[in-house]
This record gives structure tokens, C-alpha cells and sequence, in this order.
């Protein structure tokens, strides 16, 4: 099947339009407005005016929905952080993110992706200054907020995987191999109560800024599980998460061998019981997915 | 061979927010309109819904991710997904727009117009043959609400629209809210629009609701009932030939009863 190509005059027109389209907004005047005086001016000149709207008011119409329908958007896969830094900063780190990553696909929802790291990338002192903040949170919080958020995203809409449920057959090959983690599992780690602030913004129609909780005095550590359509939340013990984070990366032998010389010698004649109501526990939640992927010259994977 | 619907048919686009009301009760619709690029992945969440929908209902695939006047064709990948899903929901026909989306490896989500001019009539068309050949079910190309005209046109919206359809042999999907915000913002009459279209090659129309910005320009923001002038257009265009009719509300949602509530007013128009 040969497809038509189209003619060079529509190349040049549409990179032009998009071109405009993707000028950030100015912000300037503490709204976010279209500053068509930017615009170029073979751009304007070959759109129809009218008695009442000039061409280059017409074409801002678009440039302003391209960007409000990305931020919003990105608002709903990142409410979290939204809610956390106010709308109006949170549209900054958003601008910042598609200018690093502009949209590319069909699908919507794939403009989050890497967000947390485009906010990651930009200077701590403009995350944590930037104008317009009522609530002065500062970056380390908000990226770990972004963390969250991009947790949540991914169990939701993770591809359905079938739990591992391994077999007296496979005690051989766990003592020699990784797991893979489900899609539908994330394991996350916090400073601050975020996890159970993410799960209870359900409603995503409310604006209002929140307020960053007190940190807890020692990081926390959670299982992020989707069973349907919903994502629930399942607190870890820290042993049982750096448990679950080393079997991604070690077989079992070698990851309980990591664990017990990480925990004082007070508890190392426990943990042999503990790790294995973990391993069970995590078989049960349907955490893994299969073995991990085989390295060179090691067996082939599940 | 694809089912079909009723020409009288009522449906309702499928919006996530209408995923908690579903089955409390199952709303008196004859079908639903899916957005096709929200169902392309493998993600579990929304195919849970979907396999819900599709137990009781006829379900029509409608894109806006085609990108048919882009500067690269739509993609085989694209295709093969959207072909599966219509295969998956047995949708009766596949639906996109008469636009571009993105150009140069950018996606810019929104429905871009072009000049109407025949150059473009002759591309267009024979992508959306390609399409309606890979998709192999009927193919509808809807035209847009725009804001833009461009001084190289030499061709009417409406002439343009149509002479695509006519040579690529696929359908309209008609969106007749689309033809009034234009209308309004370009300075045409809606009923020559209508003069031009072949209602029999109308696989559907859309019906939705605008808002007029301070500027005067109209923006198609589907957050509001639909228009009295739309409704007449509506009634004007349904006494040239029946077809099935679809109400699109993508913000500002109301409760499902009271959106379905809007599709009662469509039986009362025509009637």
C-alpha cells in the first residue's frame, strides 16, 4: 500500500502552526495568555481575518488549548503534586516538562510520562521559589509527591498480568533467580504521608491547594496493588519492602543473604520466619509476575 | 460482517466519568461511541469497563489520533490497533476526523484545520480509502468546529468536506454542532452546508454543546446542553434522511440520567 505524501507548502504551514502552538504561554501578567504580538507573521498573514477577531486572535485560540488541555492533563495524572505546589506553579513545571518533552503518539495520557524526572531536572531553586507559592513546599517533597503520583499512573494503567504462584518445582530456580515485579504492583517509599493523601484525592474536580503534611519521623514504605479497576495501598515493613525491592535484582539466597547483614544482630535470629511470612504474603498479594529476566548465560525466564 | 444500528438510533459518548453510574441503572441508550485512543493500550482498567459496556451495548469507535492530513501517513501500528478494536467491540463503522493532530514527530491533541483547497482533497481522500481498506468496516470522516479559516482556500468547507468523502468512497460522520460554531465563526450559512451533504452516506451525526468566548468566537467545548440553533439544524438535517444520532459531553459532565435526558430531547425535535 503506497500512501500519498503531502505537498511542501503544508509541511511548511504545519510547522509554522505548530511551532506557535507550542510557545509557551506568557505569564507575565499573572495569567496565562496568549502574547500574539510573538506570532509569526507569515503565520497570521495567511489566516483569514474578520470584522471583529483578527487572524492572530483566532489562531491564539488554539495555541491556548493546546496548552490548557495539556496541563490539564497533566493536573489529573499528577494531582498530588498539582494540589501541593497550587495550580499556577504546578502549570510552570508543566510547561517546563513538554517543552523537554513535547507530546509524541496518540495517547493523551503518555504526556506524564517522565514528568517526575523533568521536574527532577529543573534547578531546585525554581521548584522550591517558584512566584506565585502560598504554601512555600519546597522541592524534595514535591518530587517525592511526583514519585507518587507516577506510581499511582502506572498501577493504573498497568496491563493485566497474571499472579506468580510458584510451584514446588520452582524452589530450585527462585534460590537461583530474580522475580519480576506484577505492572499492577508498585512499591514506594515516602518521607511524608503522601501515598494515603494520593489515594484519597479521588475526587479530581477540587482545586484547592493542600497543605504538605509533617514528615514522619523515619520513612515509610508501601505496596501499591490494582484489583479491578481500583489501586489500594498495603503498609510494608521496611525489612519486608527492601525484601521485596532485592528480590527484583537478586535471587533469593543472595537477597536474604543482603538482608540479614543489613539488620542489626539483634533481629538476624528472626528474620528467617519474617522473610518467609513475607515471601509468602507477597505470593499471595499476587506481587510477582514471574522470574526476572534471565542474564547472559543464565537459564531462560519464566 | 460488522453489525449496525438503527437509523433512529440515540447513543452517548463514553466518558470516564460515566464509569461509576454504569449499571445503577443501565441507561436507555441504543449504543455507545467510544474514544478509540483510550482503549488502544493493554491497560486493564478501562478494557474492565469496556467489557462491561459492550455486554449490553453496540459500541461505535470514534479517534481523534489519526492525524489524516499530517505530513506522515497514519501509521500501520495505529491502524492495526484501532482495526483490533473494532474487531474486539464489533464496532458497525470507525470514525475520526478531517484534520491533522501533529506534525514532525510533535502531537499537538487537537484538531487542526487545513485550506480547503483541491491539492488537499485529492490526499485526503486517498488516505482515508487506505483506512477504510485497512480498518475493512465502514470509515466516517467527521468535520471540525475550527477557528481559523486560510486565505489560500478556494474551496468551501462544505464542498471540501464533502468532494474527501465522495472520492475516498467512505462516509460522513457528521457533526452538526461543528457546522453551526463554524458557521458562526466563519460566516456561512449552516443550511448551505447541509444543502451539500448526502445524508444517505451519513453513518451518524454528532450533537453537542458550545460556548461563545467575550472575543465572539465560538469554541466547541462540549460542556453544556446543546444550542436551539443546533437543534434546528438537527431537525432540518434529520428530515432529509434519518440517521443515528450522538451526544458528546466531555466536560463539565453532568449526572448520566441527565445527560441521557438530552437524547429525549432529540426524539422531541424530530418528532
Amino acid at each position: 500500500m503506497t500512501w500519498p505524501s503531502s505537498p511542501e507548502w503544508l509541511l511548511e504551514l504545519q510547522a509554522r502552526f505548530g511551532a506557535l502552538l507550542r510557545t509557551p504561554l506568557d505569564r507575565s501578567t499573572g495569567s496565562l495568555r496568549a502574547d500574539t504580538s510573538a506570532y509569526e507573521a507569515a503565520l497570521v498573514e495567511a489566516a483569514e481575518a474578520s470584522a471583529t477577531v483578527t487572524s492572530a486572535d483566532r489562531l491564539a485560540v488554539y495555541h491556548r488549548q493546546y496548552w490548557f488541555r495539556l496541563f490539564t492533563v497533566l493536573q489529573g495524572l499528577y494531582p498530588l503534586t498539582a494540589r501541593l505546589a497550587g495550580y499556577w506553579r504546578f502549570n510552570e513545571f508543566a510547561a517546563a516538562h513538554l517543552r523537554q518533552r513535547p507530546p509524541r503518539g496518540f495517547d493523551l495520557d503518555a504526556v506524564g510520562e517522565q514528568f517526575e524526572l523533568s521536574l527532577a531536572e529543573l534547578p531546585p531553586a525554581s521548584v522550591a521559589l517558584a512566584s506565585g507559592s502560598a504554601v512555600g513546599v519546597a522541592a524534595q517533597p514535591l518530587l517525592e509527591a511526583a514519585r507518587v503520583d507516577a506510581a499511582f499512573h502506572r498501577v493504573t494503567r498497568a496491563p493485566h498480568a497474571e499472579p506468580f504462584h510458584p510451584s514446588m518445582a520452582d524452589a530450585a530456580r527462585l534460590l537461583a533467580s530474580g522475580l519480576r515485579l506484577s505492572p499492577a504492583v508498585a512499591l514506594v517509599q515516602e518521607n511524608w504521608p503522601l501515598c494515603e493523601l494520593r489515594a484519597a484525592l479521588a475526587d479530581r474536580h477540587q482545586h484547592d491547594t493542600i497543605r504538605l503534611p509533617e514528615p514522619w519521623p523515619a520513612p515509610r514504605c508501601w505496596l501499591l496493588g490494582r484489583r479491578g479497576s481500583k489501586v489500594g495501598l498495603l503498609a510494608l515493613e521496611p525489612r519486608e519492602a527492601q525484601l521485596l525491592d532485592l528480590l527484583q535484582r537478586l535471587p533469593l539466597e543472595q537477597a536474604l543473604g543482603h538482608l540479614e547483614a543489613a539488620v542489626p544482630p539483634a533481629e538476624r535470629a528472626a528474620l528467617p520466619e519474617k522473610a518467609q511470612a513475607w515471601l509468602a504474603r507477597s505470593v499471595r498479594l499476587g506481587v510477582w509476575a514471574g522470574f526476572a529476566e534471565a542474564r547472559e548465560g543464565a537459564a531462560d525466564s519464566r | 460482517m460488522p453489525q449496525s444500528l438503527a437509523r433512529e438510533a440515540l447513543g452517548l459518548g463514553l466518558r470516564t466519568r460515566h464509569y461509576r453510574e454504569l449499571g445503577e441503572p443501565w441507561p436507555a441508550l441504543d449504543y455507545f461511541e467510544i474514544i478509540s485512543e483510550n482503549f488502544l493500550s493493554d491497560a486493564e482498567g478501562p478494557r474492565y469497563h469496556l467489557d462491561r459496556v459492550r455486554e449490553r451495548y453496540p459500541i461505535v469507535l470514534h479517534g481523534v489520533g489519526l492525524n489524516l492530513l499530517g505530513p506522515e501517513p497514519p501509521s500501520s501500528r495505529y491502524l492495526d490497533r484501532v482495526a483490533a478494536l473494532a474487531e474486539l467491540v464489533d464496532a458497525p463503522f470507525v470514525s475520526d476526523h478531517l484534520c491533522w493532530t501533529g506534525a514532525h514527530g510533535v502531537s499537538h491533541h487537537d484538531l487542526l484545520p487545513v485550506p480547503h483547497v483541491p491539492e488537499l482533497v485529492e490526499l485526503a481522500a486517498e488516505r482515508a480509502r487506505h483506512v477504510q481498506q485497512h480498518l475493512g468496516r465502514p470509515f466516517g470522516l467527521e468535520n471540525l468546529s475550527s477557528y481559523v479559516a486560510f486565505k489560500a482556500s478556494t474551496m468551501s468547507e462544505w464542498d471540501f468536506y464533502a468532494a474527501v468523502v465522495e472520492r475516498a468512497a467512505c462516509s460522513f460522520m457528521l457533526d452538526i454542532n461543528n457546522i453551526y460554531v463554524s458557521s458562526q465563526n466563519h460566516r456561512f450559512s449552516p443550511s448551505d452546508y447541509l444543502a451539500r451533504i448526502d445524508f444517505s452516506r451519513v453513518l451518524q451525526v454528532h450533537i453537542a454543546g458550545h460556548t461563545r468566548e467575550p472575543s465572539g468566537i465560538l469554541i466547541d467545548t462540549h460542556d453544556q446542553p446543546v444550542a436551539d440553533p443546533v437543534w434546528q439544524l438537527y431537525r432540518q438535517a434529520f428530515r432529509e434522511h434519518p440517521f443515528p444520532t450522538l451526544l458528546e459531553w466531555d466536560d463539565q459532565i453532568p449526572p448520566l440520567a441527565a445527560t441521557v435526558s438530552q437524547l429525549e430531547r432529540a426524539k422531541a425535535v424530530r418528532a
